[in-house]
């Protein structure tokens, strides 16, 4: 139960923190929280923070009493809300002796009226957190000693001081009027804290919050915590595509990982193509390429990113992924957010009819797991799949040749044993794979060279050719020979792997 | 790269269909009778069938009658776990007339009483499917949904109607529900002249319904897979109603996905909702689940967690080519419209009866 209770506040805390929209604001306001320091305290100069009364900061504000109230369970926390007030007695006194004269915020907002709109009236649970106040015949004698100025002039020389101080603060509470929405209730201040910060804090946001609180928000639901997890979930959201698209591609994190992507494609391997335009500009097409052996591979990404980079239309080009990595924690998620979608006949002819463009590996797994001696020597192009894929949806086919790629994670040997009940087809050994941990899993920086040949298209057969296996089988070879005199030739030009 | 598909099973034979408005009820309208009629689908459909014109009667067969039940409806209480009930149904679909039985007698949520789920859902559909032999039917409609396709790594991102069914049959849960389908398409391949329509719902959400799903998503903090973030699908309840309503009006003999438009990812799901995520390692996560199933600390049993890692979304496309159905709701906005329903719970502002 206790626990529980924990971790809701915390959540509340959190959360109240993550309303402001503002990048670094949040940021702060997330270490300010966590130090048990309300964020907008944070944001207020000293200079102003000797204007307000303290008494409206001793006293804690009603809508923390309502928090604690609605999570009873929070001994430790009423404890530290104990903590935060209990100086707010010897300020009191303090007010009576050695107070300076003119800081005394006489006409400020009453808060209590100001914040009772927002909290939904409660009748009990006011008198809990209550105890720890100054008594009211303390306060009394505080706004007594206020007006303790008798002299006419001096008092209305404090209050044009105090209207030109208030327009500050009110003209800089508007600046940030786009911040926080509802004034969250300070989290208590840490004892040792209080005890160099006797002077009270300003609370310049009380006139422009209420505006950002959603109109419909009930008072019950402004205190529940959930509102504002939701509040946060929705900010959160802002950054990202409204729906991922319906093979869990996420335009949005794509974005986000461009740099990356760019800095790969640019400078890492340096990525540069040839024959792009044999990619017709628009409808569907399916790109057919060799595989990169090694742990990952990498060649799907580079070659959506080459293509969009290079492309006349910039197509955006989906490519077909072996089943093992979707068992992989994490692999399999973060390709399919970056376009990689589960190679089978089904998906692959849903995004042919849509009209996209695809990439597929027909060497398949058995093309990750080339050893470094087999380099760019492809392999058996599964059962022809593709070529059925193609003659079914009439697709033109263009053959794709992908050079560096294979060096870039040379894989010495395999480990097949035991591997099938890790969901994987084998276990690499590279020269750092192993030995250096997951950093071994980064690609050597080779030189990549991605050439496009010309398309294939067999019009004069029609879908129901698919079914014709001799048919299928040998124009899998025509294939897969095309693309293997396309490496050849590529490997003949090249001087050097990792210059090109 | 093949994924298994068995044309065999899945589809019932697409019977000879009857003349639209063949056998009218004396009162002119079809006689709809519906068991699980206290279920949630049950109770919103009695009262749609309620307010329909072209319903004459609605006969209700549950162990409880359903509060929505208006001057139309009829009920019986009938247990369908009872060996007794097969006679008893087709006594009271012979003196009723009914023309129409729509099949809601399943689970929405897990639960620990096994052996009674299966009697009710397995050996219940086995028990209505032969009082329905002996009277003669014009449609039959029944519910089932598209988790039993099962979530694997091997799916493809939309599995159509064909898909086989390939749930954990080790989980009652699942189990139970495929062997009432395998009735029913035992059925349907022999009876002539009855319109049998499947319709496989994806898990509903909305402000009223209540299933795992919601239980689920109600969590203060949602146990997630460490490393995994698959893509779901939900469908709004108005929309599965809307389905129900329409293979009532219509007749589209044949196995129907009713999906909603659009997918989400589990981690923009709990974003939405606003809860946070507790990823457990998938290695551990299994014992950790079962061991709360056990004790009753967890509203799903370990074999679910396979939906938490691999993605098992269907293809509304037939539904909507051959129904005519089009969801009002994408997913999004279903998952949205529970979620403002579910706010209001957290707070103890929703009085409501569980479903």
């Amino acid at each position: 139960m206790g626990k529980k209770q924990k971790r809701k506040h915390k959540e509340t805390k959190e959360t109240r923190a993550g309303v402001a929209p503002k990048e670094p604001l949040a940021t702060a306001a997330f270490v300010a929280a966590d130090a048990g320091v309300a964020a907008p305290e944070e944001e207020i100069s000293p200079a102003e923070g000797e204007i307000a009364a303290p008494r409206l900061f001793a006293e804690p504000p009603p809508a923390s009493s309502e928090d604690d109230d609605e999570d009873d369970g929070e001994d430790d926390e009423d404890d530290g809300s104990a903590a935060e007030i209990a100086p707010a007695l010897p300020y009191g006194t303090a007010l009576d002796g050695d107070a300076p004269p003119s800081p005394r915020l006489v006409p400020g907002y009453d808060l209590d009226a100001d914040e009772a709109h927002d909290v939904a009236p409660i009748g009990p649970t006011e008198a809990v957190i209550r105890p720890s106040m100054p008594p009211a015949s303390v306060r009394d004698e505080a706004d007594a000693a206020g007006a303790g100025a008798t002299n006419p002039a001096e008092i209305e020389q404090q209050i044009r001081d105090l209207e030109a101080r208030l327009d500050l603060m009110i003209g800089r509470g508007r600046e940030r009027a786009d911040e926080p929405a509802y004034v969250p209730k300070p989290p208590p201040v840490p004892a040792a804290r209080k005890s160099d910060v006797p002077k009270a804090k300003p609370r310049s946001d009380v006139p422009a919050p209420r505006a950002s609180v959603p109109e419909s928000a009930t008072a019950s639901e402004v205190l529940s915590p959930e509102f504002y997890a939701k509040q946060w979930g929705r900010a959160g959201l802002r950054s990202r595509s409204e729906e991922v698209d319906e093979f869990g591609l996420d335009p949005a994190f794509e974005a986000k990982l461009l740099p990356v992507l760019d800095f790969m494609t640019k400078r890492y391997f340096r990525v540069e193509v040839e024959g792009a335009d044999h990619i017709p500009t628009e409808g569907r097409c399916l790109v057919v390429a060799n595989h990169a052996g090694g742990p990952l591979p990498y060649d799907g990404a580079m070659l959506r990113a080459a293509v969009r980079r290079d492309h006349p239309a910039h197509r955006e080009l989906r490519w077909l992924a072996e089943d093992f990595v979707y068992y992989l924690p994490f692999v399999g998620t973060l390709m399919n957010r970056l376009g990689a979608v589960r190679a089978c006949q089904e998906n692959a002819e849903r995004l042919l009819n849509k009209g996209a463009l695809v990439a597929v590996f027909p060497e398949g797994a058995k093309g990750i797991g080339k050893l470094y001696r087999d380099r760019y020597k492809l392999q058996r192009f599964g059962r022809g799949g593709f070529i059925r894929l193609c003659l079914r949806t009439r697709t033109p086919l263009v053959p794709c040749a992908i050079v560096g790629a294979e060096e870039a994670n040379p894989m010495l040997y395999r480990f097949e044993y035991m591997t099938k009940t890790l969901g994987i087809p084998y276990f690499p050994i590279t020269p750092t794979f192993p030995a250096l941990g997951p950093l071994g899993l980064m690609p050597a920086p080779t030189k990549w060279r991605i050439r496009f040949g010309e398309p294939l298209t067999w019009s004069n057969y029609g879908p129901e050719a698919a079914d014709d296996e001799i048919l299928v089988g040998r124009l899998s070879e025509r294939v897969r020979a095309s693309i293997q005199s396309m490496l050849d030739r590529m490997l003949s030009e090249r001087r050097s792997v990792w210059l090109g | 790269m093949a994924d298994p598909i068995d044309n065999s099973n899945s589809e019932p034979r697409e019977t000879a269909i009857p003349p639209a408005r063949g056998s009218r009820s004396r009162s002119g309208g079809r006689v709809v009778a519906l068991t699980g009629a206290a279920c949630f689908l049950g109770r919103n459909l009695v009262g749609l069938l309620e307010e329909d014109p072209a319903t004459a009667r609605i006969v209700t067969i549950d162990v409880k009658s359903p509060d929505t039940a208006g001057p139309k409806a009829k009920h019986f209480e009938v247990d369908l776990t009872n060996p007794a009930s097969e006679d008893r149904v087709a006594e009271i679909l012979a003196s009723e007339e009914v023309d129409t039985l729509v099949h809601l007698c399943f689970l929405s949520s897990p639960t620990h009483a096994t052996g009674w789920a299966h009697e009710l859902e397995s050996v219940g559909t086995m028990h209505l499917l032969n009082a329905v032999r002996q009277v003669r039917l014009r449609k039959l409609v029944q519910w089932s949904q598209t988790m039993l396709y099962g979530a694997h790594p091997t799916n493809p991102n939309f599995l159509t109607e064909r898909h086989a069914l390939r749930a954990d049959m080790d989980e009652p849960f699942f189990a139970d529900k495929i062997a009432a389908e395998r009735e029913l398409n035992a059925f349907a391949a022999k009876s002539k002249g009855t319109v049998v329509t499947v319709l496989r719902t994806a898990p509903i959400v909305g402000p009223t319904v209540q299933n795992w799903v919601t239980r689920y998503l109600g969590m203060r903090v949602v146990p997630t897979l460490l490393g995994f973030d698959p893509l779901l699908q939900f469908v709004h309840e108005v929309d599965a109603l809307a389905a129900f309503k329409l293979a009532l009006d219509r007749d589209h003999p044949g196995t129907f996905n009713i999906t909603s438009d659009g997918v989400l990812p589990l981690s923009m799901v709990l974003r939405l909702a606003g809860r946070s995520s507790m990823p457990l390692p998938h290695t551990v996560a299994s014992s950790l689940v079962g061991a709360a199933w056990i004790t009753q600390a967890s509203a799903v049993p370990p074999s679910f967690l396979r939906y938490l890692r691999y993605v098992c979304v269907a293809d509304g496309d037939k539904a909507a080519r051959v129904m005519g159905f089009r969801p009002a709701y994408t997913t999004r906005e279903a998952l949205l419209d529970y979620l403002a329903a579910q706010s209001l719970r957290d707070a103890n502002l929703l009085q409501e009866s569980p479903a």
